[in-house]
């Protein structure tokens, strides 16, 4: 919220914005479900995850990448401190992100919590814990406070948003509001009515990222146009990602190149939704070089020129994670 | 050979003593680890928690059942520094309270996967700990009616009874219809099932206790000192009369002394709420055990509820 910020929060701090490069916006650096930690056929071998993701986030930066957007909030697997060690150790900044969602991945603490009756938690406290993670720093649990989340991230559960659901979107929108970090939203049903939940709180649109407008879904009811159209980043963030729900990489690449047509290329942000490593599911073995390698290319043939894509991958992010 | 899991490994059942069958060393909703205002130092942890156990050492205490479940803070390798220094036996279980309190992974899964979560933390061990876990918990989420996650995991917790041999404890016995007709699909007698918190004082009016007992099921009165005399008490408090009333009326002159178990359900030091001040595993000698002989309880009786019980019950059946 100061003058001075254009800045950052990455994991080893704050970070100059023009010094970010080319940012994957919504990536997964480890990946646990809430509760595989503690499973019998589960091992978390801190040594070997570490080996993974190193190698992937070189393997980034030998593509030209510049920073790591992990968009998986606080209760999925976050752990500052291996980010921290992985981005000394890579030279990859990596930006870490508070926020939770959907309801079914909350702990009982936030939905059956023990008054009576057990009321779930409303935004007022959702806000109050995600704003801390940004003000006070982000929770190694039941130990200590690191460095300041880059990024609140929450998302509606897919048959639709919950109540609960509501009151982590308005949460989010009001610790944007109190800190300045932007909100990473993942719609449910409805990606335009989701955004609106956030906009509603008064969050302007240009601090807020709508994922999975490549699922087939979004993209028929035309939701990547509405959404930039109200002044919102579009994230096509399955890029490599093919069949199933989701959209194809040469049909992305003629979405991105009609949004740049339609006045929209400041609005558009890629991202491979990749997963490092995984613990309790199959998560998505891609490289987060996929979009420069293969998607790039793509782009350039339908006649998108330099200065488009750099928008895309860098200017666009870097505005987005700017604190405000 | 009769054993009973420990965090420090088997010890034989003539070893346990007097015992605190539902009780626990720090119990938090999962996900209020995230939450700095329950946060304490590691210092103060143990100031909270080592003098209540050693109080309960020098009391008499033997043996200390920690009833908190997979996802709500369950710290093994704290109940082993623990024990070790205090003397006091320490069971720590598998399991879940509720299914409100199983985070996803396990919310998810089927009752095969959770039959495998529960054999392999009595057979192999819990975690890295190397400690086996020596009961299996179970429980009715919020609400009062069990869920179909809650039925998933009463089932898991049945058939891994029935191959390890380690006994089932519940959190609450509201519902219990459905809970025995689980059982009793999967061949599980009901002495290898305490039903707990019969005397609980949200639900005890709709606890069939007696129904229970006479199915063949062990009676947890096991919340005593959450008396609404405290100068705080939980939403869960009763008046103290009337749940020792409780107690006498279903004990019924000893008739059914054998199928009763009690313990207070205290937190040494809670993880994810404030707790209840002045309530502690150490009601037990204070107040219960000295109002149980005021009700004409001899010390016979008294042995039974504390001692005999809990060592049929915790005996591995294998």
């Amino acid at each position: 919220m100061s003058g001075m910020s254009n800045t950052v929060n990455t994991v080893l701090g704050p970070v100059p914005a023009e010094e970010l490069g080319v940012v994957s916006v919504h990536e997964a650096l480890l990946s646990v479900v809430p509760g595989a930690e503690y499973a019998f056929d589960v091992t978390i071998d801190r040594a070997e995850i570490f080996e993974t993701l190193a190698a992937k986030l070189r393997d980034f930066r030998a593509h030209g990448g510049g920073t790591i957007v992990d968009s998986t909030g606080m209760f999925h697997g976050r752990d500052v401190r291996l980010y921290e060690a992985l981005s000394r150790a890579t030279g990859v900044h990596i930006v870490a992100s508070t926020g939770q969602g959907p309801e079914e991945l909350l702990g009982g603490y936030f939905l059956t919590p023990q008054t009576n009756p057990p009321t779930p938690w409303p935004a007022d406290k959702f806000a109050d814990l995600f704003t801390k993670e940004v003000t006070e720093g982000m929770v190694v649990p039941r130990v200590e406070r690191r460095g300041a989340a880059g990024l609140v991230a929450t998302t509606a559960t897919r048959t639709g948003m919950t109540a609960t659901d509501e009151s982590l979107f308005r949460g989010a929108a009001r610790t944007a509001l109190a800190t300045g970090v932007a909100v990473s939203l993942r719609y449910g049903s409805d990606a335009v009515h989701d955004l609106d939940v956030v906009l509603d709180e008064k969050l302007p649109a240009g601090r807020v990222v709508v994922g999975g407008l490549d699922r087939a879904d979004a993209v028929a009811a035309g939701a990547p146009l509405e959404t930039a159209r109200r002044g919102a980043y579009a994230a096509l963030d399955h890029v490599g990602t093919e069949g199933g729900e989701h959209i194809t990489d040469a049909e992305r690449a003629a979405l991105v190149a009609e949004l740049v047509r339609a006045g929209f290329g400041d609005r558009i942000l890629l991202s491979a939704g990749a997963t490092g490593v995984a613990k309790g599911h199959t998560g998505n073995d891609l490289p987060y070089s996929h979009v420069l390698t293969t998607f790039v290319p793509l782009l350039t043939a339908r006649g998108l020129g330099d200065g488009d894509v750099r928008r895309i991958l860098e200017e666009n992010p870097r505005a987005l994670l700017s604190v405000r | 050979m009769s054993r009973v899991n420990t965090v420090l490994g088997p010890v034989p059942t003539e070893e346990l003593g007097l015992v605190a069958v539902h009780e626990h060393i720090g119990y938090g909703m999962p996900g209020s680890e995230l939450d700095t205002k329950w946060w304490k130092a590691p210092e103060q942890r143990y100031e909270e928690t080592v003098p209540k156990l050693r109080a309960f050492h020098e009391y008499g205490g033997g043996t200390f059942v920690d009833a908190t479940g997979i996802c709500n803070g369950r710290d093994v390798d704290h109940y082993k520094s623990l024990s070790a220094k205090t003397g006091v036996h320490i069971v720590a279980c598998t399991g879940f309270v509720g299914g409100d309190t199983a985070l996803p992974h396990f919310a998810n899964a089927g009752v095969d996967y959770l039959t495998r979560q529960f054999v392999h933390e009595i057979t192999v061990g819990i975690g890295g700990t190397g400690s086996l876990a020596g009961v299996i918990k179970v429980g009715v989420s919020r609400g009062g009616r069990m869920t179909d996650l809650d039925k998933r995991i009463y089932r898991a917790a049945a058939r891994a009874a029935l191959a390890t041999g380690a006994p089932v404890l519940t959190h609450l016995a509201i519902d219990a219809e459905n809970a025995i007709t689980i059982f009793d699909e999967e061949g599980l007698p009901l002495d290898r099932v305490l039903f707990g918190h019969v005397d609980d004082g949200v639900n005890a009016d709709r606890t069939r206790d007696v129904w229970i007992a006479e199915k063949g099921g062990r009676i947890g009165f096991d919340t005593f000192g959450y008396e609404t005399e405290l100068p705080d008490p939980p939403f869960w408090a009763r008046p103290r009369k009337e749940r020792l009333d409780h107690f006498l009326r279903f004990v019924d002159g000893g008739r059914r002394l054998k199928q009763v178990l009690a313990s207070a359900d205290a937190n040494c030091s809670p993880l994810g709420w404030p707790g209840v001040k002045g309530h502690t595993v150490n009601y037990i000698f204070e107040d219960l055990i000295p109002d149980l002989r005021a009700a004409g309880l001899d010390e016979a009786a008294i042995k039974t509820v504390f001692v005999d019980n809990p060592a049929d019950f915790l005996t591995l059946q294998k």
